[in-house]
């Protein structure tokens, strides 16, 4: 009989309790596990609601909301990223955007791995409840709930027992993105999944006047002198959010590698001349356990359309 | 000729009885087509089933989350009897089961607070002769397309039949205290996380139990979806769907895929 953690619903007990599998995987998928010896034990998933401010505490702008910190740049001192530009003409006028700056929001970044996280671990719970090995299929979503300044984290995924296999010696389920031929392939090429690795990255950027003109498209000659040029401060915050992004989720890896990885970077508008750039990366931390195994060379074909 | 069911209207006797002089309908395509011949099975004709039902009104409490059992309830059986009647169309036939169901819900300008709910999909009958009706007598009906149902064949499984759980959610709203008392922190709202948990897991218990009511060993392709419908953000639907299955054979006869590269551009 399982054991259903505290924090997990108690419908998901009995759910994983009774006969029947659930299972996520696709039929392809679910045959190709049976191939390699993985038994669907459930479908298994984990939550997290969280309120979601984006000038919250930690924010150089308080708790408060941003009317503290209109006109005023942020002075720097967070251990991230931060770089400010100067305007080069001087006082214009009082609606000149005399300064500009970009920073990292690492009570952002925070926030977002406790969400995750949270909802990660109660997914593992649920797994180590169904007594599984190991969890395949793995998907994630952050999505906003009900227009209420609140973002829902889920994890889900297909939990698995090994034939003949044992837990790793942490005693916690190995997780991964890949099911069925995927996850065949990475295991023929002498790798074994660990668990899934993913991270945020967020900077924010207040733009100064040259940032301003050019990408509203309202550029006065002497911004860019009427010619195609580099926004400097949106191109080194997007460079920025990538890289730390790519830091983030290195110091997840240990001495192992990721393997699939995919990058997802968005911008988000929050006021005039105030926007956010998001990076969130996903992959699949594996480890070597055989030498490379060759596969087959591929026979060429051609559809005859 | 048939009897046609008295819930069934008089056309789809006239055509599910044209349909037994051989000539069949089918969405499939070719390919699945050719799959499910290849696997032992003949396709009957399409397959229909359709309900309009009104959903009605439940209260809800303004800071309160909870199921709205009555309108977990009206979506329930509403699709229950597209089902019902798309499973009778097929027994009509004499199919032993029906693949690629889809279940979708349509709504008119016509009726506010009124929906239809419809099944869809191709009989298939097996050309051996074994039965594939299910514990309950009725033909198996599955959401797997041709490929996929030749797949699981493969991997020594069978259908047993398109399983589906739900529930209707009131996700409370919050009030002026609770968000005053964390004005300006990222926090989790544990209230909310346990209710939409709460209300996952019932709707995946309920298709799990549909699932144990057929002595399924399992189900695949489990979907979830969630849909406020037309009832605001603040209700929504947690519907659990998937395919139970039954482990026939312990021989996986799935051959090892045979790696290839495309030459074309």
């Amino acid at each position: 009989m399982t054991t259903t953690p505290p924090d997990l619903p108690e419908a998901a007990g009995r759910r994983l309790e009774e006969g029947a599998f659930t299972s996520a995987l696709t039929v392809p998928d679910f045959a190709a596990c049976l191939q390699m010896g993985l038994e669907p034990v459930g479908f298994v998933q984990g939550f997290c609601v969280m309120q979601w401010q984006w000038y919250g505490m930690g924010s150089p702008f308080g708790g408060l909301g941003r009317l503290g910190g209109l006109g005023v740049p942020y002075p720097g001192g967070t251990s991230g990223y931060s770089e400010r530009w100067q305007c080069p003409h001087g006082f214009v006028s009082a609606e000149h955007r005399g300064w500009g700056q970009n920073y990292e929001q690492t009570w952002i970044e925070d926030a977002w791995r406790t969400g995750f996280t949270s909802a990660y671990q109660r997914m593992i719970e649920e797994a180590s409840a169904a007594g599984a090995h190991g969890v395949v299929g793995v998907f994630d979503a952050t999505e906003p709930l009900a227009g209420q300044n609140v973002l829902e984290f889920r994890v889900q995924g297909t939990a698995v027992s090994v034939s003949g296999g044992g837990l790793p010696a942490d005693g916690r389920p190995w997780t991964t993105y890949l099911a069925g031929q995927r996850l065949a392939k990475l295991i023929e090429a002498g790798y074994a999944p660990v668990s899934i690795a993913a991270s945020v990255a967020s900077v924010r950027v207040w733009a100064n006047c040259i940032t301003s003109y050019l990408t509203d498209g309202t550029s006065p000659m002497w911004a860019g002198q009427g010619a195609g040029i580099e926004i400097e401060q949106t191109a080194k915050a997007g460079m920025a959010v990538r890289r730390i992004a790519r830091e983030n989720v290195r110091s997840q890896l240990g001495g192992d590698s990721l393997h699939g990885a995919s990058m997802s970077a968005s911008e988000r508008e929050l006021g005039e001349g105030d926007a956010e750039l998001q990076c969130i990366l996903r992959g699949n931390r594996v480890r070597r356990f055989k030498k490379f195994d060759p596969i087959p060379v591929p026979r060429p074909t051609v559809r005859l359309l | 000729m048939s009897d046609t069911p008295k819930d069934l209207p008089a056309e789809a006797g006239h055509r599910l009885e044209e349909l037994e002089h051989g000539l069949f309908t089918s969405d499939l395509s070719v390919n699945e087509f050719l799959l499910i011949k290849e696997v032992g099975f003949h396709p009957l004709g399409f397959v229909m089933g359709s309900s309009i039902y009104h959903t009605g009104i439940q209260t809800r409490k303004w800071r309160t989350s909870q199921e709205l059992t009555k309108l977990t309830g009206a979506m329930y059986e509403a699709r229950e009897l597209a089902m019902t009647r798309m499973e009778e169309e097929a027994a009509e036939l004499g199919a032993d089961g029906v693949v690629g169901v889809r279940l979708d819900v349509n709504y008119y300008e016509w009726g506010k607070d009124a929906a239809e709910f419809i099944a869809v999909g191709t009989a298939v009958k097996a050309e051996d002769g074994r039965s594939y009706l299910n514990k309950l007598g009725k033909p198996f009906t599955s959401d797997l397309s041709g490929q996929d149902f030749w797949t699981l064949m493969q991997t020594g499984h069978i259908p047993l039949g398109l399983v589906m759980g739900t529930c209707v959610y009131h996700i409370a709203h919050r009030g002026l205290g609770q968000t005053l008392g964390s004005a300006g922190q990222n926090v989790e709202l544990p209230n909310f996380t346990q209710a939409l948990y709460e209300a996952r897991e019932l709707a995946m218990t309920r298709m799990q139990d549909e699932a144990n009511q057929l002595s399924a060993t399992g189900i695949v392709g489990v979907r979830l979806e969630e849909k406020s419908h037309q009832w605001g953000s603040h209700t929504i639907e947690f519907l659990s769907l998937g395919t139970a299955v039954a482990k026939t054979s312990e021989q996986v006869t799935l051959e090892k895929p045979t790696t290839i590269i495309s030459l074309d551009n």
